[in-house]
């Protein structure tokens, strides 16, 4: 579904990908872990298609019905409305965009994409309360500013909260786990798990070990200075909870 | 047909004695009230750049133009117009400067209220009253222009404690056939003692051609009551809008404005505002979204002569392409005047690299126990925003869109009337609509 070729990535004329190659398939979970700094944010960022990061080298090939496009070329909107959706690390507080009607402008762009029929602010309003119950989570959120006074909890809630609602074929979390509580962390996965699907996939990047307790990866790479220095099965990750990075 | 079909002026030299009809009707006060227009602008002129009232708004254009009066009154768009109108409020529909009887409904009024055509107004005391709060003296050259060519206008009158629950909406449709037309929209809002009042005053435009609205409100609030005002300019593409309004606070009364302007190629909104005596409370809140050449200037003044009283100003401005805002806030807080407590804030967003904005704080503070601040900032859009919600499958141009709307919408959800609030929130769309 994803196929990352010799990727090469800077900002501001710092590189900081450099050589990264990654193969994502249809129904499974990638858990990229790394140091501070070794560009596991940066991964997340270029595939969702920030403008700031520049690739110098490489190809980004997503698949869609059967056919390999180039995410590369594409605009953020066009890639999110193929299904890739990229979880904030530090997901944006937007002042005077009330939650609901976000979510319901960003649904009925997709659902014109793929010719389906938008839904009135009624219909998803019911639609969107049951996303709500999925998370645990309270209906005055969907009716405050995104993500504005929102708690650091309430913030990656609500980033898988937009997951559910847009239901992606492939998801980028980006460190969504970082800064929760057990309980809030056990919420989230749960969320996750239960989007799981045999024809979607998962890339989950963490700085923990911790939340692949509660979501089994099938693949862990460690990425360091910009290039995956090792791949395994789940177990690469208690090594790495053990031992630090610095053995690699 | 009206008296002055055919007749035009040019504002850069003396007017002259117009002759409006010499129908025996007109009554002796309008007379007057015309002659010392006249006589004041004649006195004044239209002013320059020079001038530090009209620093950054250059009227001068206006001077050499040929303006004609109206010609025809009916009015084409008529779906336009309904489509705008809500048949539940009051509406005193004006086309071309004349009053409609086909759109207003001003039947079944409730108990206190009573709308009058100038025109056919004989001395009234509380008109007198009103027409004589803002002496032609008072520095204001369009206003003495208006009042220099006034035909017809509207007199609105609330009685002592009347509590007037249905939305009183005042449009002012611009429609003229004939280029360069100029229409001097006039309204008089007289405000009991306790009474309470919600008014919308809109000015619209279904014309393709330039035209030149000159519009004057006169409003008097007196002692303990409540008031409502909002004032809606969607004029035409190739309008230019100069509009004064004036308002005299009494004692413990309660005012609320809104102005929005979205139409126009040039506007200039002089809102002034007097509190007379104390323990009033004054909220001015003001919108603008404007595009391409678009110019818009809101000069407000609010003058604290007695002690006890608040004025609370948020302007809000959205600029696109090569528009130009200009907002001069000046807050006058006399010797007697102690307690005072005056807020100012203008904000700006400008979307576009070729836009203009000149803001403008201007404090003239006599008494030495107040509070008073003031600021003004423009930003641009957030490119963090805008990637997230790009990153939610919202293209560029509607993430532009919804983060526009979402700068403005804290000041529309100020809007105490949720009629109004509807009305002006459906022009606004349409404005922001085309921001790309």
């Amino acid at each position: 579904m994803l196929e990352i070729k010799d990727l090469h990535v800077q900002v501001n004329g710092v590189p900081i990908l450099n050589g990264l190659h990654l193969t994502v398939n249809p129904g499974e979970v990638h858990a990229i872990m790394g140091p501070n700094g070794s560009g596991k944010s940066t991964l997340a960022k270029v595939i969702a298609g920030h403008p700031e990061y520049e690739v110098t080298k490489g190809t980004i090939e997503y698949e869609v019905n059967f056919k390999k496009i180039n995410l590369l070329e594409m605009e953020p909107d066009e890639r999110a409305k193929e299904g890739v959706f990229l979880a904030f690390q530090y997901p944006v507080e937007i002042p005077g965009v009330n939650t609901a009607v976000f979510l319901r402008a960003a649904f009925n762009e997709l659902c014109r994409h793929q010719g389906a029929e938008e839904m009135d602010p009624i219909e998803f309003d019911e639609f969107l309360r049951s996303k709500l119950t999925l998370l645990n989570m309270e209906e005055k959120v969907i009716n405050r500013p995104v993500n504005v006074d929102f708690s650091g909890g309430e913030k990656k809630r609500n980033e898988i909260l937009q997951m559910a609602v847009l239901n992606p074929r492939l998801a980028v979390l980006d460190e969504t786990d970082s800064g929760l509580d057990i309980d809030a962390l056990r919420i989230v996965a749960e969320g996750v798990n239960k989007l799981k699907r045999k024809d979607n996939a998962v890339i989950l990047i963490t700085h923990y070990q911790r939340i692949l307790n509660y979501i089994v990866p099938d693949f862990v790479h460690i990425l360091s200075n910009g290039r995956i220095v090792r791949s395994s099965g789940k177990e690469l990750a208690l090594e790495v909870e053990e031992r630090g990075y610095d053995w690699l | 047909m009206s008296a002055t079909n055919g007749k035009s002026i040019t504002l850069s030299s003396k007017l002259q004695d117009i002759d409006f009809g010499t129908k025996a009707s007109v009554p002796g006060w309008l007379r007057q009230l015309r002659c010392e227009g006249r006589e004041r602008f004649n006195q004044m002129g239209i002013p320059s750049v020079k001038d530090e009232e009209w620093k950054y708004t250059n009227v001068t254009p206006l001077a050499e133009r040929q303006f004609h009066f109206p010609m025809e009154f009916a009015l084409k768009e008529k779906a336009l117009l309904k489509h705008y109108l809500n048949p539940q409020e009051t509406n005193i529909v004006l086309v071309n400067g004349v009053y409609s009887e086909e759109f207003s409904n001003v039947k079944n009024l409730v108990k206190g209220l009573t709308v009058t055509n100038l025109t056919v107004q004989a001395d009234n005391a509380q008109l007198k009253k009103l027409i004589n709060l803002f002496p032609s003296t008072y520095p204001d050259v369009f206003a003495a222009l208006n009042n220099a060519l006034l035909q017809e206008g509207i007199f609105i009158q609330i009685d002592d404690a009347t509590v007037v629950q249905k939305v009183i909406h005042v449009v002012h449709v611009a429609n003229p056939t004939n280029h360069d037309t100029i229409i001097v929209p006039r309204t008089l809002i007289s405000i009991g003692k306790s009474a309470q009042v919600d008014i919308l005053e809109s000015h619209v435009g279904f014309s393709s051609g330039a035209y030149f609205a000159n519009a004057l409100t006169d409003i008097l609030i007196k002692e303990n009551a409540a008031a409502h005002y909002c004032k809606a300019q969607a004029e035409s593409k190739g309008a230019y809008h100069i509009g004064s309004t004036r308002i005299w606070q009494k004692r413990d009364s309660n005012l609320e404005t809104f102005s929005l302007t979205v139409g126009g190629t040039l506007t200039r909104n002089n809102l002034n505002i007097i509190l007379e005596e104390p323990g009033t409370t004054t909220f001015l809140h003001g919108l603008y979204t404007m595009k391409e050449e678009q110019h818009v200037d809101n000069h407000t003044c609010v003058e604290h002569r007695a002690p006890n009283c608040t004025s609370n100003q948020l302007y809000k401005g959205i600029l696109d392409q090569h528009s130009r805002a200009v907002f001069n806030g000046k807050i006058i807080v006399s010797r007697e005047a102690q307690q005072t407590n005056s807020y100012q804030l203008n904000k700006n967003l400008m979307l576009g690299s070729d836009c203009r904005i000149d803001t403008k704080p201007q404090l003239e503070i006599f008494a030495d126990d107040v509070k008073c601040t003031h600021g003004a900032t423009i930003g641009q859009l957030n490119e963090d925003e805008i990637f997230y919600l790009k990153s939610r499958n919202i293209p560029q141009d509607l993430a532009v869109r919804i983060l526009a709307r979402g700068f403005v919408d804290d000041i529309l959800n100020r809007l105490p009337n949720q009629s109004i609030c509807e009305k002006l929130n459906q022009l606004l769309s349409s404005a922001i609509d085309v921001l790309k």
